[in-house]
């Protein structure tokens, strides 16, 4: 009597194509991971103005990017800034240094071809935002780009 | 005597490919988890020097000098706009020099009218703003300024805030 063996190789499932789309994906997002974003305090309410134009910096640009919230408080990389004109002072001072590799006579004092980008809460009062930007100012930073929703991209 | 090649095995080689699939498996898991798109946002752009007298800076001008200049505004650049909040923030009343705006369109036709004027010479705005205003009421003032074309064709983009006591 002859019993009917089972096949007994295992049935293997061809992998690559499966791990060929898993690659491309992790490479999809690998590319569209944004570091910028670490910068940004995504939790401002920004104002929506109009005029607001999508930032071109050309690549070229020292930034320095200050967010201020509704409280007033400085925030940089998530970390609360307790002492404003010391931290800007620093950045002034590391500007400069950047500044002088192009312009070797740039003194303290002169303006900085940095620009501070001014990421504010609409409900901030505008006395908590002048103090920012006249340490600013006081510092030797003239170009300012402040941050707003343009009304087409509000959702 | 010659000696005999050995041959090679034919059998295939098999990658295990269940542990790198499993690996990046976890990868994608990672990304997907973590992504999050950043808003697109705009910005507006402006030179802002520490705000300067607002009476005539022209270098080397004497009064007097030019007995052709009939228009007293000649030789004054910087045009004062005044901003006057309520207590919680918002936009009360405005002023260009000393004529009060109501609205930000009225603002923005005054603006269009006096930066627009060749006889004029305005290059740059001061905003008086009241300590209390809202940086969205400000925004909106400032959107305005921006939007608004000197004489000789650039926009303007030289805007200084002195800012006012509350009250």
């Amino acid at each position: 009597m002859s019993a009917s063996l089972s096949h007994s190789s295992s049935a293997e499932p061809n992998l690559t194509p499966i791990l060929d789309m898993v690659f491309q994906l992790i490479t999809f997002f690998m590319l569209v991971i944004n570091f910028k974003a670490a910068s940004m305090d995504l939790d401002l309410k920004l104002p929506v103005i109009g005029s607001a134009r999508p930032v071109d910096t050309q690549g070229q640009e020292d930034l320095l990017i200050l967010n201020i919230n509704s409280q007033g408080q400085l925030r940089v990389y998530g970390q609360l800034i307790p002492d404003i004109s010391t931290y800007i002072a620093n950045e002034a001072t590391a500007s400069l240094m950047v500044a002088r590799q192009t312009n070797p006579n740039l003194k303290a004092g002169d303006e900085l071809p940095s620009t501070v980008v001014i990421r504010a809460d609409k409900s901030t009062a505008f006395a908590m935002l002048n103090r920012v930007i006249s340490k600013c100012q006081e510092h030797g930073y003239r170009k300012f780009a402040l941050k707003a929703m343009n009304k087409t991209e509000e959702t | 005597m010659r000696r005999r090649k050995k041959r090679r095995s034919q059998g295939e080689v098999e990658l295990n490919l269940a542990a790198m699939l499993d690996m990046a498996f976890q990868l994608l898991t990672f990304f997907i988890l973590t992504f999050k798109p950043a808003p697109v946002e705009g910005q507006v752009l402006l030179r802002m020097p520490p705000p300067q007298p607002i009476t005539n800076v022209n270098a080397g001008q004497k009064a007097g000098s030019d007995a052709s200049n009939t228009n007293p505004v000649q030789g004054l650049n910087t045009l004062v706009i005044t901003a006057i909040a309520n207590p919680d923030g918002g936009l009360r009343q405005m002023a260009v020099g000393d004529a009060t705006m109501g609205s930000v369109p009225a603002l923005e036709r005054k603006l269009s009218t006096v930066l627009g004027d060749p006889g004029s010479g305005f290059d740059q705005v001061i905003v008086q703003v009241d300590s209390r205003l809202r940086y969205d009421e400000l925004m909106q003032i400032i959107d305005v300024c921006t939007r608004q074309k000197l004489p000789n064709g650039e926009v303007l983009s030289k805007l200084s805030f002195v800012e006012l006591p509350a009250g």
